[in-house]
């Protein structure tokens, strides 16, 4: 294992409406990330890719979101749940990948104005990471009734979510590190 | 028997850095089985692709399975 490589998460924001509170987690996520000794991460915006709708999947790759994700050991998905489900745009970026996710480990932010803190969406999300070749981790980050927990601003006004966080990231550093182990030296 | 199966599979060496990489994931693909059809395993219904991973950058490389 090369330990000279720091561990890279970049977090996905995973929806490009406008009015978007998914972004004001996703920058506290990206805050929270920042902060671990050995870690390093960027937020990768999917308003910022410019993907076709006439094509779909590694037919329509993003050079430089597919050599990121080939690049990190591990990602973070912020996803606002919409009808319960996830953004279709989010599917679609998702999509254009698939070797660049193999064996990574990937956790999970529910974002919803409502009290369930996106767990639709994180549950729809799961079978899709598992076809991706992404290894879930049991710790998913939940923002319920997002418009309270910052202000429009972007200021965190729930504290509480400090202390949630860090026991996700240390689930998907851990997880991060064992995999990206596997994959250097773990033969099939 | 295990040794032997291994041993059909040559090491990849990554394109940026020149060292061997580890075969550490099978993958089929369906949907390219469609347009080479020649190609697909049809015990597995579809291509056999290989993963390996280089242990010195992190690249990832896939070449068709045996």
């Amino acid at each position: 294992m090369n330990s000279n490589r720091l561990i890279f998460i970049p977090v996905i924001l995973g929806t490009s409406r406008q009015g978007r509170m998914s972004e004001h987690v996703a920058k506290f996520i990206l805050e929270e990330v920042s902060k671990r000794d050995g870690v390093e991460t960027e937020l990768i915006d999917i308003r910022n890719l410019s993907l076709t709708t006439s094509d779909a999947g590694e037919n329509i790759k993003d050079k430089k979101f597919s050599e990121t994700v080939m690049r990190a050991d591990a990602l973070i998905i912020i996803a606002p749940e919409y009808n319960h489900g996830y953004p279709g745009l989010l599917k679609h970026v998702l999509d254009t990948n698939l070797k660049e996710y193999i064996h990574k480990a990937v956790g999970i932010c529910g974002v919803s104005a409502g009290g369930f803190g996106g767990t639709r969406v994180i549950q729809n999300l799961l079978p899709v990471m598992r076809e991706l070749g992404l290894v879930t981790i049991f710790w998913d980050g939940n923002f319920s009734s997002v418009q309270n927990i910052f202000d429009s601003s972007g200021k965190l006004l729930d504290h509480s979510y400090i202390k949630r966080i860090d026991k996700f990231l240390k689930e998907l550093i851990w997880m991060a590190r064992v995999l990206r182990y596997g994959r250097d030296n773990v033969p099939l | 028997m295990a040794k032997d199966v291994k041993s059909k599979h040559k090491k990849m060496i990554c394109p940026s850095c020149g060292v061997e990489m580890n075969y550490h994931a099978d993958k089929i693909d369906y949907t390219a089985a469609l347009t080479h059809p020649d190609k697909m395993d049809p015990d597995l219904g579809g291509i056999l692709e290989e993963v390996h991973t280089c242990p010195k950058c992190g690249g990832t490389e896939v070449r068709m399975g045996t």
